[in-house]
């Protein structure tokens, strides 16, 4: 057993763990943050995204020991006060979900985007997301979900 | 009966009602689900093709930490999965819940761990040693048709679950006298849906009742249902099967399974929960196939190109066994019957063999059949254009039914209803801008690119009930769905459905129809499904029929539970039941709008104070109906794509540029939602024709079982689509609605294999596209043979 | 698919590392960015009895430029090589080969090292480190060394590493870093390479005086192609196209389910092709074919 002490959507978590445990095991078992999905386990289809020290991961091909110390993000941060991130309203209004499995790895993914690169544009867009995959939406209403949330984070920021 | 007033909802693209709770991560899938006490459950299973079961040696395994029991075939021997067609001369086939004395495809489940949770039932699961003895495999049709092949289940006289054979009186005279043919032989590789979810289910049984609860990442709760009350041989009301959130489906989630099964008996045994959730390598291996069908079609027909006579041989590779409740026989069947597309063909003949082999039993898939018929019809006007040197278009022009030709009885006995195949043709042509691709193709050429545009037409047979399903052998007719709507005391509506939403927005539109019929806002309605006790019966959500049907139940129920609020009203208003108009919020008297109840109001009155009803009247808003969209023969959804495409001429690798669809499904709920199936199903036969392929060695071993070697289109392989739409109503469905969650994924092959083909037109070689995915390596075979250098692929 | 039991460790220095791996056994890995061993751990692939985390380990992650030569630790991620401006000053081929590697959450975990020491012989590291004549650097309690990248390599995930060492940091050469190419074949983005190709020159007036042709996902360990070497150091006007014609002739490829033998070779000469146009431009030497 190992111990861990981790920040997950900043409330401090202690635990002790097999260090096997995934990440995403963690998460979900431990913690019962069934938001975080895991869908192939090895690294491809980007369900199970998270952020470590705001940066994207994989939560299947991490162990939880290597959070240890650190602070994790997980879709149960974005809403706040009950209010939707603009990213996930960006989703709602531009219908950029549809079973809504791959939503949460997917919405981690774009907020790491509008952190990093909020002047993408369409194609830039669709390189840069490549790592999650949706069976469903066809990615169409996808892109436009994150072309809204970029456009809304940037004015945010103009406005600021 | 018509709603009182016009609809509020109905064709409003309203925001889905799920989505808030999606994006919170407060979904709540299968695998979030683990009732205390929940055991984790992993199988063993076969890594032979063909074998025959030695032995398993389970000792070390039972022993292992944390492991509560290890299961083998023996001890869910009673029990299998056994789907018999009706068809004459259909061979059974049995499925073991475990394997018995043999295996028949890599994948099969051999023995079940059950133990404390997953990480150490996998460690055990690696203790179990199975003695498998290798028989020769048949990995492919001609192998397993061969007459040396021994059949692969006992008591069978050869390796076809069914061949049939149709053709119309007149086939014979027609071919024979037309004066020209052109024949194909197309094959499509074998994929599936592959949902980013896998499968997953939780089984938990009473045994103080006797009743088993199970639930399961299914698209079809009730015929799950039914398939457990047969395979365990417990009647259907000791069995609860529920489906909550589920990601994705597809089809692959529409049959039942032998782990689904097992969970069920290993829960009994154990008196515990017992949780099962695929790996995605499992998934590859033992979440049911699809989609690899291999067609000879012959086209006759006259010198402006009309086409006299189509004849048709259909092989489908089934895998090892008949799956329930579809049967082995849906895909060829599904083929013979839609082959002819959507032109005005009065001969055909046709034969189908649907063939077992060692591969991972086929199942449904999206489109079903369909995306291989159309490819087959379309690559074929494409070669009866080019013989005869007519556009493209014209040649579908001249052979696409028309305004007059409705209803249509094709040549396989289906009827279509109605349709605007000449319209939606010319309309995509405008859409997706034909004139400037063939510009921007022409400008490529010289700068030594290759870029080609494709196009079909096709015609998607939806909301088939009774009457068609019944002709297909299987042994529950699915012919309809059942929709309960409940007004309670505060105003507000529950609608209860047997159809599922995994992504279809149902859970909205079906709210959207009853808000109108009720007069009541979306806020105040709440859809629920997805539980076999909510309502009676139903078949679920496949085959592009739960809008039509469960919207067409909906609205039954919805007018029942209104009829009993207008003659409520006029017992309060002092006037007659049909004059009561229900209006939004409201039910007043025609006429005369100020008097009038409060829908609120006046389902308080009739829970709460049932001395006021008049004589007769229940206290009781609620309504079940059923609803089978009479004569059943289905609502014809129709559409055209084009696409172009550019390929890289050193290394075959093609991408798609454009693709517009206008698509003719009726009168549309939700536009929005109507879309987003579309381009869901594009995207799907975009991976279908480029990138998706479960390859096998010729032992029949596997070779795509990770993400990295099974390839799914990802964001940057798919273009921005363009959409429109075109709204001729069926005369069959309330509403006049057409179903289409499946046609985006139809014509993509047929799409883009034309588009490749034209790319290669102007070389000095004739190649014909006749083979799915067009993988980078196979286009640059086709590339070879139009530079005059090799054969093709 | 969850990974097999194993003892984990994080040492928090070199030394205690380097004690550790060398008392650990065969049987020890290393995790670096865990993006290779996690799917090996969770496919069953691998069963080490103890996993030695290196995040701990302080020193590794350190990005040094000095006389055009960068050297760059172990643990720094394909992310960071992406985004570090000195390497992008002084070893540009790396910063582009690094934006081909995975997607970007595989990339803000997976390192340097890590590749390197994995030797997928599909991966685009090596075949950056062949280009740019580099070597890795390699510790363990016997001492430190360098391996030249020519000689680091061996086969299918085997290299010359000992079981008791570890990767420390990689070195890239100044000489070639300025005339570069980088091409590869993917199937869609982010996926390993079919094959891919760096090219790498040394330019004296105009010409190229000496080539590196390194090629991955063609043979079971990242190769040079000294025969297309040598027809970019002939210098005709089609270079480019006679060194990708010499890659495809002389090389003799692996087949897989992503592709035989014969189409791999179509895929050397494309991507060689195009790797050696772009170096050659750079320079605006032997440019004129392609
Ligand atoms: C979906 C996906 C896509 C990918 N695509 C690509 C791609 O396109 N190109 C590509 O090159 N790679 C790709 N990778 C692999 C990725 O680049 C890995 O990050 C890399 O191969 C290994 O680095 P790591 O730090 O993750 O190493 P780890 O996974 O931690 O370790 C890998 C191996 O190297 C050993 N090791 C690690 N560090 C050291 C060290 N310092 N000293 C000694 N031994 C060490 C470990 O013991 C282990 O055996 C992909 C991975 C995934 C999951
Ligand atoms: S579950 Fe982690 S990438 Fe698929
Ligand atoms: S919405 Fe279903 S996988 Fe993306």
């Amino acid at each position: 057993m190992a111990e861990l002490s981790v920040s997950v959507n900043g409330e401090l978590t202690a635990a002790q763990v097999d260090p096997r445990t995934l990440l995403s095991d963690y998460l979900r078992d431990h913690l019962g943050l069934t938001g975080t999905h895991v869908g192939c386990e090895h690294g491809y289809c980007g369900a199970c995204t998270v952020l470590v020290d705001g940066a994207s991961v994989r939560s299947c091909l991490t162990l939880a020991v290597q959070a240890d110390g650190r602070s994790v993000d997980t879709v149960e941060s974005l809403a706040s006060n009950g209010e939707l991130h603009p990213i996930q309203q960006a989703f709602k209004e531009c219908h950029g979900l549809q079973c809504g499995f791959c939503t949460p790895g997917l919405l981690m993914s774009v907020l790491e985007l509008a952190a990093t690169n909020p002047g993408c544009g369409r194609d830039e867009i669709r390189e840069h997301l490549s790592g999650n995959v949706c069976r469903c939406t066809g990615y169409h209403h996808i892109v436009d979900a994150v072309e809204a949330a970029l456009n809304s984070v940037r004015e945010q920021g103009d406005g600021s | 009966m018509a709603a009182d007033q016009a609809p509020r909802y109905f064709g409003a693209r309203v925001a889905r009602r799920q989505d808030d709770r999606l994006l919170r991560g407060d979904g709540r899938y299968v695998a979030d689900i683990s009732p205390a006490g929940v055991l984790a459950a992993k199988f063993v299973r076969s890594d032979e093709a063909h074998a025959v079961v030695a032995g398993i040696d389970i000792e070390a395994a039972s022993v292992a930490e944390g492991v509560k029991e290890v299961f083998v075939g023996e001890d869910f021997a009673d029990n299998e999965i056994r789907c018999v067609s009706s068809y004459a001369g259909f061979q059974e086939s049995a499925q073991p819940i475990l394997a018995l004395d043999r295996v028949r495809h890599v994948g099969e489940a051999l023995a079940m761990v059950v133990a404390d949770n997953e990480y150490v039932a996998e460690d055990a699961a690696e203790l179990v040693v199975a003695d498998l003895e290798p028989l020769p495999a048949a990995v492919d049709i001609d192998t397993a048709l061969d007459v040396g092949c021994a059949p692969l289940h006992p008591g069978w006289r050869d390796n076809a679950f069914v061949r049939r054979r149709a053709t119309t009186y007149g086939f014979n005279e027609a071919s024979s006298s037309a004066p020209h043919r052109v024949s194909i032989e197309l094959h499509n590789g074998r994929h599936s849906g592959v949902p980013i979810e896998t499968r997953a289910c939780v089984a938990e049984h009473d045994p103080g009742t006797g009743r088993f609860r199970l639930h399961t990442t299914t698209q079809i709760p009730h015929l799950i249902r039914a398939g457990l009350s047969w395979a365990l041989g417990v009647p259907e009301s000791l069995i609860q099967v529920i489906a909550p959130d589920v990601g994705g489906g597809f089809g692959i989630k529409a049959q039942l399974y032998p782990e689904e099964v097992a969970c069920c008996l290993a829960a009994r045994r154990l008196s515990r929960p017992v949780k099962w959730v695929e790996d995605r390598r499992e998934h590859f291996v033992a979440a049911h196939h699809s989609r690899e069908h291999r067609h000879s079609v012959t086209g006759y027909f006259d010198d402006d190109g009309t086409i006299l006579a189509l004849e048709a041989d259909i092989a489908v590779d089934m895998g090892a066994y008949s799956v329930f409740p579809w049967t082995a026989t849906m895909d060829g069947g599904m083929a013979m019957g839609i082959l002819p597309g959507p032109y005005r063909i009065h001969e055909y003949s046709v034969s189908s063999t649907s063939v077992c082999t060692n591969k991972t039993p086929y199942g449904a898939y999206r489109g079903v059949a369909r995306p291989a018929a159309c490819f087959s019809i379309e690559r074929l006007m494409d070669q009866i254009a080019r013989h005869l040197g007519v556009d493209r278009v014209e040649i579908r022009n001249r052979n696409l039914l028309a305004d007059g030709d409705y209803p249509w009885r094709s040549p396989s006995g289906l009827i279509y209803d109605s349709g605007s195949l000449v319209e939606s043709l010319d309309a995509v042509l405008a859409l997706g801008d034909l004139e400037g691709l063939l510009k921007r193709q022409a400008d490529a050429r010289t700068a030594g690119r290759l870029v080609g545009v494709g196009l079909a037409v096709f015609t998607e047979q939806t909301a088939h009930t009774t009457q068609e399903f019944k002709q297909r052998g299987v042994p529950i007719v699915f012919g309809y769905e059942t929709a309960k709507v409940r007004l309670d005391a505060s105003g507000t509506a529950v609608v209860s459905a047997s159809i599922h939403d995994h992504g279809q927005g149902l859970e909205t539109t079906l709210a959207q129809v009853a808000a109108d019929r009720l007069g009541l806002d979306l806020e105040q309605i709440r859809v629920e499904y997805g539980d076999t006790e909510q309502v009676a019966y139903g078949a679920g959500t496949f085959a592009s029929r739960s809008a039509v049907l469960a919207g067409g139940a909906v609205t039954k129920a919805a007018d029942a539970v209104a009829d009993t609020l207008r003659q409520v009203a006029a017992h309060m208003l002092e006037a007659a039941p049909e004059d009561m108009v229900v209006e939004t919020g409201r039910v007043s008297v025609a006429g005369s709008p100020s008097q009038f109840l409060e829908t609120t109001e006046l389902c308080r009155l009739i829970y709460q104070r049932p001395e006021r009803l008049p004589e007769g009247v229940e206290p009781h808003l609620e309504a079940s109906r059923t609803y089978d969209a009479h004569p059943g023969t289905g609502a014809y959804t129709n559409a055209a794509h084009l696409a172009s495409v550019e390929i890289d001429p050193l290394t075959g690798k093609t991408r798609v540029l454009s693709y517009a669809v206008v698509e003719d499904c009726g009168p549309m709920i939700n536009p929005t939602i109507v879309e987003g199936q579309i381009f869901g199903g594009v995207a799907q036969g975009v991976g279908s024709a480029l990138f998706e392929e479960f390859l096998y060695d010729e032992a029949g071993q596997p070779l795509s079982t990770t993400f990295a070697d099974y390839l799914v289109p990802v964001m940057s392989d798919i273009p921005d689509f363009q959409v429109a739409h075109l709204q001729t109503p069926s005369p069959h469905t309330i509403g006049g609605l057409k179903g289409m969650g499946e046609g985006g994924a139809i014509a993509p092959g047929a799409v883009i294999a034309s588009a490749v083909e034209d790319a290669l037109s102007h070389l000095v070689g004739t190649v014909t596209v006749d083979r799915l995915p067009l993988t980078p390596e196979r286009v640059l075979g086709y590339i070879d043979a139009a530079n005059g250098n090799g054969t093709g692929p | 698919m969850k990974p097999p039991r194993f003892a984990y460790c994080a040492p928090q220095t070199l030394p205690e590392l380097l004690e550790i791996l060398s008392e650990a056994g065969d049987e020890a890995v290393v995790l670096a960015g865990g993006q290779s061993l996690l799917p090996m751990l969770n496919l069953r692939l691998a069963a080490p009895s103890h996993v030695i985390d290196l995040d701990r380990v302080p020193g590794l992650d350190r990005i040094d430029g000095a006389n055009g030569c960068v050297e760059v630790g172990a643990m720094v991620t394909h992310r960071r090589m992406e985004t570090d401006p000195v390497v992008a000053a002084s070893a540009p081929l790396a910063r582009c080969a690094a934006g081909f590697v995975g997607y970007r959450a595989i990339r803000n975990r997976g390192t340097v090292g890590g590749s390197v020491a994995h030797a997928d012989p599909a991966a685009e590291w090596p075949i950056v480190l062949l280009a740019l004549d580099g070597a890795v650097d390699l510790a363990s309690v016997r001492g430190w060394r360098s391996v030249a990248a020519e000689d680091f390599f061996e086969s299918v995930y085997t290299t010359a590493k000992r079981p008791d060492e570890v990767v420390t940091s990689l070195s890239f050469g100044s000489r070639f870093a300025h005339s570069w190419g980088f091409s590869e074949f993917q199937r869609r983005v982010g996926d390993f390479a079919t094959v891919a190709v760096a090219v790498a020159c040394v330019m004296e007036s105009g010409e190229v005086a000496e080539a590196r042709v390194a090629i991955a996902g063609v043979a079971d360990r990242p190769v040079r192609c000294p025969e297309a070497e040598a027809a970019l150091v002939a210098g005709s006007r089609s270079a480019a196209s006679d060194a990708a014609a010499a890659a495809r002739d002389s090389i003799e490829p692996i087949s897989d389910i992503h592709g035989s033998s014969s189409f791999r070779k179509r895929l050397i000469y494309a991507e060689t092709q195009r790797a050696a146009l772009q170096a050659l431009r750079a320079n605006g030497a032997g440019a004129d074919d392609g």
